[in-house]
């Protein structure tokens, strides 16, 4: 029987809650030394991903994070039986071992702010107009550079007034982070994407701070999520098929997009991940 | 069973559209097959000229700025960059391919451009 994994928790001890995961198979600890793999049975891989199949491996891996530290495995990581599990727990135990002792007692927490591109771009223009140096365009080839010229300072300034925003609002989050990652203008309009990992006992603190910081400029628009177990923050020494690589950062992404979908559009949304008991 | 993760927004429909923009950006792999071999070769070889031809770019508008090119030199490099934008445009079109299509996702590194 293959085995679904949730997990790598600190702890060999067996779950003492009944948490049922995929295929609603219940999920239980295989111990490895004083760590734990974390899996339910699977009888067939996962053909589609399914916002109700990427919200069931979520929740059982915030259930555990109720209890543990988490080092939550990526969405599909199915292992062919108990002897590759151990096996796969062997060769990885340093590495888990590091990581649920930096993350222990430490939750994740994702701030998404996105601008209007456009406007921005539309008060850039006005103002470089305003002090703009007359470029003879004679010809076709001082016409075009005359133009490439203009959308290079364009992209110039965009990309400063990113950078001065996210400076202003990361110095007010990074006093309660250990660690974090942010990412400038995934698209023009996601002026940053963060994730900022937060010690449990300061968690009221940061939130209060993104309340603080959502009154200010009416111009941003803020989604904040969390607390999350840390998809983001687990780093391997050894490249690995099972923890982290880039789908596992989408797998929180997909995550928060299911449960923005999930809620009414027009009015504020408070969600929590709805998946129902099984 | 319920989780506990809170998902805050005012604007779930505009941050649901910016997440999907940014995870569609780009494809996690080059498709080759038989049938499409051609257009990935093709895909794969005019993003390094993309990379390329943008550097030259910024190269020169870096020179524009700084005032260091004469008359000449401008009219010189605006006819180049140009004429290589043109036939950018070209083989893009002969081989179907957008200009979002032209980049490569070097994983924790990030997009190429």
């Amino acid at each position: 029987m293959k085995l679904y994994l949730y997990g790598i928790i600190d702890s060999s001890n067996q779950i003492t809650e009944s948490i049922y995961g995929l295929e609603g198979s219940n999920v239980y600890n295989v111990p490895f030394c004083d760590i734990g793999a974390v899996v339910s049975e699977i009888s067939q891989p996962i053909q589609d991903v399914t916002e109700g199949a990427v919200l069931e491996h979520e929740a059982v891996a915030e259930k555990l994070m109720a209890n543990f530290t988490v080092l939550p495995a990526r969405f599909q990581t199915i292992i062919d039986g108990k002897d590759s599990l151990l096996s796969m727990m062997q060769s990885y135990y340093e590495d888990f071992k590091d990581n649920l002792a930096r993350l222990h007692n430490k939750l994740e927490f994702g701030i998404k702010i996105i601008w209007s591109a456009d406007k921005v771009k539309k008060s850039i223009v006005k103002a470089l107009k305003k002090g703009e140096q007359r470029m003879i365009d004679s010809s076709p080839s001082k016409r075009f550079i005359k133009e490439k010229f203009e959308k290079y300072k364009i992209d110039e300034e965009f990309e400063a007034k990113a950078d001065r925003f996210i400076k202003v609002m990361d110095i007010f989050f990074s006093k309660f982070a250990s660690e974090k990652k942010l990412k400038k203008l995934k698209t023009d309009n996601l002026l940053l994407d963060a994730v900022y990992l937060i010690e449990k006992d300061r968690e009221n603190d940061f939130r209060e701070t993104f309340e603080h910081i959502k009154s200010g400029p009416p111009c941003l628009r803020y989604l904040f999520s969390g607390p999350w177990p840390p998809y983001n923050f687990v780093v391997l020494s050894k490249k690995s098929d099972f923890l982290r690589d880039s789908e596992q950062a989408d797998l929180f992404d997909k995550v928060t997009k299911c449960q923005v979908l999930a809620g009414p559009p027009t009015q504020r949304l408070v969600r929590r991940a709805g998946v129902d008991s099984i | 069973m319920i989780a506990n993760s809170v998902v805050e927004t005012d604007w779930p429909e505009e941050f649901s559209e910016e997440i999907e923009k940014a995870q569609n950006a780009l494809p996690k792999k080059i498709d080759a097959n038989p049938k499409t071999v051609e257009k990935g070769l093709a895909k794969l070889v005019l993003t390094l000229i993309e990379l390329i031809r943008k550097l030259l770019e910024k190269q020169a508008m870096r020179r524009v700025e700084a005032g260091s090119l004469s008359d000449e030199e401008i009219e010189r490099v605006g006819e180049t960059l140009m004429k290589l934008e043109n036939k950018m445009n070209e083989l893009k079109q002969i081989f179907g391919l957008k200009d979002e299509e032209l980049n490569l996702n070097l994983g924790p590194l990030g997009d190429l451009m």
